[in-house]
């Protein structure tokens, strides 16, 4: 009995300290939290038309925006956006995300396989969600030919910025 | 002593869980296409005039210069072509000739008709402007006087793959 108790006690004990633990985590997991989402895909983007003498006109899409909020950890953060794979060669997409106040937007990025940033220096918003659009423009050159539909997906990511 | 390290375990995993929610991630679908593009056009309206003869010759034929034109396309191995809309007068021939864009060939100075002729060939994805267009008129003795007439003259880029 005496030992059942002492265990009780023991257990209380621990258990009180793990709660301790769980909730002193969540409050760094909240200090630390970020979000980022976006508000959909563009449309389809289609160069289809030129001006005699000149390269293929880009297709503009300013239709969706990403809306990220930060809890703040005393860090500022970053946007950086990636292809899941490279565009055919002679078509870019460039992407320019545009940045809140006190952050750098960086213009016409070209998207590729490799992580870029397009924001830098991303404030804490305390906890409000900001919304900013997102433009990206679809370039061509004579020389890419057609190109049948296809895919790409962008990853955006909100990091720490080095 | 289980139930402290499930606790225990737990914990643990919310220190995990905190660290690697700093790198939240978002993903956009982006579906893009290119047509097949073919753009030409030219400046310039010539206005042609012959006026004089050298003794026991056909009428001095006139050239015109200054004209230009330009070409867009993304297809291989396309060509121009020119037409005019109606036939020229009896004994009066209007000729065009193109200067070829990098890589293409010109077929030189050519007959304008209602059917359409090549005037460059082997056009393939590129883009050039100022390319020399240049028109002739030619009229045999039995032409005779012609009153002032016009042609439009249709360029087309055609055959490109």
């Amino acid at each position: 009995m005496r030992h059942g108790m002492t265990t009780a006690r023991g257990l209380c004990g621990s258990a009180v300290v793990a709660v301790a633990l769980v909730f002193g985590s969540s409050r760094i997991a909240a200090a630390q939290h970020e979000t980022l989402l976006v508000s959909g895909s563009p449309a389809p983007m289609r160069v289809q038309t030129a001006v005699a003498g000149s390269v293929l006109v880009p297709v503009v899409d300013n239709s969706t925006t990403y809306t990220y909020t930060s809890q703040g950890d005393g860090n500022r953060k970053k946007i950086t956006a990636q292809l899941n794979a490279p565009m055919p060669d002679g078509v870019t997409l460039q992407a320019t995300f545009d940045s809140p106040d006190r952050a750098s937007s960086i213009p016409d990025v070209v998207l590729d396989a490799t992580a870029r940033d397009v924001v830098t220096d991303l404030p804490f918003t305390h906890g409000s969600a900001v919304t900013m659009g997102i433009t990206y423009t679809l370039t061509a050159t004579p020389a890419a030919g057609i190109v049948p539909a296809q895919s790409r997906t962008v990853t955006l990511t909100i990091i720490r910025a080095p | 002593m289980k139930a402290t390290r499930i606790l225990a375990a737990v914990a643990a995993l919310s220190f995990i869980g905190a660290a690697s929610a700093f790198a939240q991630t978002a993903t956009q679908t982006v579906t893009f296409q290119v047509d097949a593009i073919n753009q030409i056009t030219v400046s310039g309206s010539p206005s042609l005039l012959i006026n004089a003869a050298v003794a026991g010759n056909a009428p001095t034929s006139v050239t015109t210069t200054g004209a230009t034109w330009a070409i867009t396309t993304n297809q291989s191995n396309a060509k121009v072509t020119a037409s005019i809309a109606s036939a020229m007068p009896t004994g009066l021939t209007l000729s065009a000739t193109l200067a070829a864009p990098a890589g293409a060939t010109s077929t030189g100075a050519k007959a304008l008709g209602t059917s359409g002729v090549d005037l460059v060939t082997g056009i393939t994805k590129l883009n050039a402007s100022g390319l020399g267009l240049t028109y002739s008129l030619d009229a045999t003795a039995a032409a005779g006087v012609v009153s002032s007439a016009s042609r439009v003259v249709t360029f087309t880029i055609t055959g490109g793959v």
